[in-house]
């Protein structure tokens, strides 16, 4: 800076006045709730688009209201259930006849509290592959999924499904659900989320109704990981891997039992993936370590680093290897570490940061990047691009196109384009590289 | 059925609370340097939280959280005076009241430099707000507002220039006012 800048800057900080009040949580969850119920397209997120989808928000307003402390009452308005104590998930060892963490339920069958209408879908210009915006709901950015012929996501309180040839989207509430994709296993959808007191809850919903049809409690040894980002994963049979402190848990979705344990020596595990042909459990932690264990037996098979300062997660494993985020700062990047070796990992793809997701995700036979100024269809053996679009860009801002998921022969991904204040699900042509799975 | 995520968790992102409790009297000084008044300035930064609410653990990892709501102010006002003030001809300014327990001074100093403000277009007083009070640098201010780092600093350039010429204000920058 001049003189001239340096005395503008003294003059703005001297003369600037303290605000009269300041603005309170309470005050931005009063804006959500309110923006619940206003018209479409007039708001940017976390908006809902039809009727009932105001509820979410509206809850989460309530309680945010509710820890104000203005009326204890209020709880009753967000239903809730006692939960048993939480037994031990297990000891300090690699026990495969560890003991089973508490069982909370397996047969709720309440279904999803509202659900939308069908919207008429929109062309982006310039949007990649012919992407055609099919609905507008605000979701978790890294959490749309494809499974069972539908799509799912996070949005922030609930479990959304989303209708790929319609773009209804209906809903689901769930508490304080972890960053990440939720896990499609055959007809079930799992979400995993982060309790005080290190429990941790797996809720299974049935993938067409969204009715609730399991509920599992596993405990977390030693503290929950604060950079939590993809702390689930489903293996070919089934069995659901979710990261608990300083230790993975295997479960049995059928009974919620721990059948097994894999130990970090200290650090807590961020996220986890487990290789196509189930053999490979791969655990991020830190800032950044990848260890892998052998799904059976729990050894070790590997451990390796990548030494930049900043904490990873969102594996993705495929029979090449695997792919993840790391980041500094402002900057995210997505790296491929053929084998799991992060001191072979190559930095693929750069984020268009500030809170811009750049995340891997392996859908339709392919690793689909997006998030930075590309989205890029690759090889999962080799890492080789197939194909890439340019993204396009509204006054100057990069509109966001990531969490690409495939089903029924078209590609779908996230989409947020922030001066038009347009969010939702973009459906895309696959591209005839990326066509074949 | 559905579980309460428990009395002090309520769907609410982890550290939200804390920025929103450290942050937000800054980012409210910001607004009113954007906007000019407290309840636009209010409305600003609520709208910009609002939006960051729903990803805020990436914000978090990222290691951004105030940046993006930086962003989603600048533009929300960038937007407001496209959509909400074209046409509109400032005429005056009503004085700050007196309840905060301002000197004349000061109100006097304050009204001079909206008044300054006011003369700037839109983004080039988003430009001066970013960069001489946010203190953000060139770069962060370019990311914020979706352009070059050459357009931040035109847009700076020629803000000075105009400010130069704002009566009072360059007696304010070199004399300085009592706090």
């Amino acid at each position: 800076m001049n003189t001239e800048e340096r005395q503008l800057s003294d003059l703005l900080h001297r003369i600037t006045p303290e605000p009269p009040r300041r603005v309170t949580v309470e005050d931005v969850a009063f804006r959500l709730a309110s923006q619940a119920g206003r018209a479409p397209g007039r708001h940017y997120e976390p908006r809902r688009r039809f009727g009932g989808r105001g509820l979410v928000p509206a809850l989460a307003a309530l309680a945010v209201f509710v820890v104000a402390g203005l009326s204890a009452g209020v709880v009753a308005l967000v239903s809730h259930h006692s939960t048993p104590p939480v037994a031990s998930g297990g000891g300090p060892t690699t026990s495969t006849s560890a003991p089973a963490s508490a069982t909370v339920s397996s047969s709720a069958t309440s279904g999803p509290v509202s659900s939308g209408q069908a919207t008429q879908p929109s062309a982006i210009h310039g949007g990649p592959f012919g992407a055609v915006l099919i609905d507008h709901q605000t979701f978790t950015q890294d959490s749309l999924v494809a499974g069972d012929g539908a799509l799912f996501a996070i949005a922030p309180g609930s479990l959304d499904r989303i209708d790929p040839a319609t773009g209804v989207v209906a809903s689901v509430p769930v508490a304080s659900p972890a960053p990440g994709a939720p896990v499609v296993d055959g007809h079930t959808v799992w979400v995993v989320s982060y309790q005080p007191g290190g429990v941790i809850e797996l809720h299974g919903y049935d993938a067409s109704t969204l009715a609730q049809v399991a509920s599992w409690q596993v405990t977390a040894l030693g503290a929950v990981s604060s950079t939590v980002e993809g702390a689930l994963a489903a293996g070919p049979d089934g069995t659901l891997f979710v990261a608990a402190g300083i230790t993975v848990v295997a479960v049995d979705p059928s009974t919620g039992q721990v059948t097994q344990r894999y130990f970090l020596n200290s650090a807590s595990a961020s996220s986890v993936a487990v290789s196509p042909d189930g053999s490979t459990l791969y655990v991020g932690s830190g800032s950044f370590r990848v260890v892998k264990f052998a799904v059976n037996g729990a050894q070790r098979t590997g451990d390796s680093t990548m030494n930049i300062g900043g904490a990873g997660g969102n594996l993705v494993a495929t029979p090449g290897g695997l792919w993840g985020t790391v980041g500094i700062g402002m900057s995210e990047w997505v790296w491929y570490a053929p084998n799991g070796d992060l001191s072979r990992a190559a930095r693929v793809s750069q984020g268009a940061g500030a809170g811009l997701a750049s995340v891997p995700a392996y859908s339709g036979g392919h690793i689909w990047i997006g998030g930075g100024q590309t989205l890029v269809c690759a090889d999962p053996s080799t890492g080789q691009v197939l194909a890439s679009a340019n993204l396009p860009t509204d006054n100057g801002a990069l509109e966001y196109f990531s969490s690409v998921a495939v089903t029924g022969g078209q590609a779908y991904a996230y989409y947020e384009d922030q001066p038009s204040q347009r969010s939702g699900v973009v459906r895309m042509s696959l591209p005839a590289a990326c066509a074949s799975s | 059925m559905y579980t309460s995520p428990g009395v002090g968790r309520p769907y609410e992102p982890d550290g939200f609370r804390e920025f929103v409790q450290a942050r937000s009297g800054a980012l409210l000084r910001s607004g009113w340097l954007l906007t000019g008044d407290w309840p636009s300035a209010e409305d600003l930064v609520q709208t910009a939280l609002a939006a960051a609410w729903p990803r805020w653990g990436t914000l978090r990892r990222q290691d951004a959280p105030e940046l993006y709501v930086r962003k989603i102010m600048v533009n929300t006002f960038l937007r407001w005076r496209q959509r909400r003030w074209t046409g509109e001809i400032a005429t005056g300014r009503l004085p700050e009241m007196q309840a905060y327990g301002d000197a004349f001074a000061q109100i006097d100093a304050r009204q001079a430099l909206l008044a300054a403000l006011d003369r700037l277009p839109a983004r080039q007083r988003a430009v001066v707000v970013l960069r001489y009070f946010a203190d953000q640098s060139e770069s962060q201010t370019a990311e914020a507002m979706g352009c070059s780092v050459g357009t931040v600093k035109a847009h700076a350039a020629k803000a000075l220039a105009r400010l130069r010429d704002a009566p009072g204000l360059h007696e304010l920058m070199t004399g300085g006012v009592a706090s």
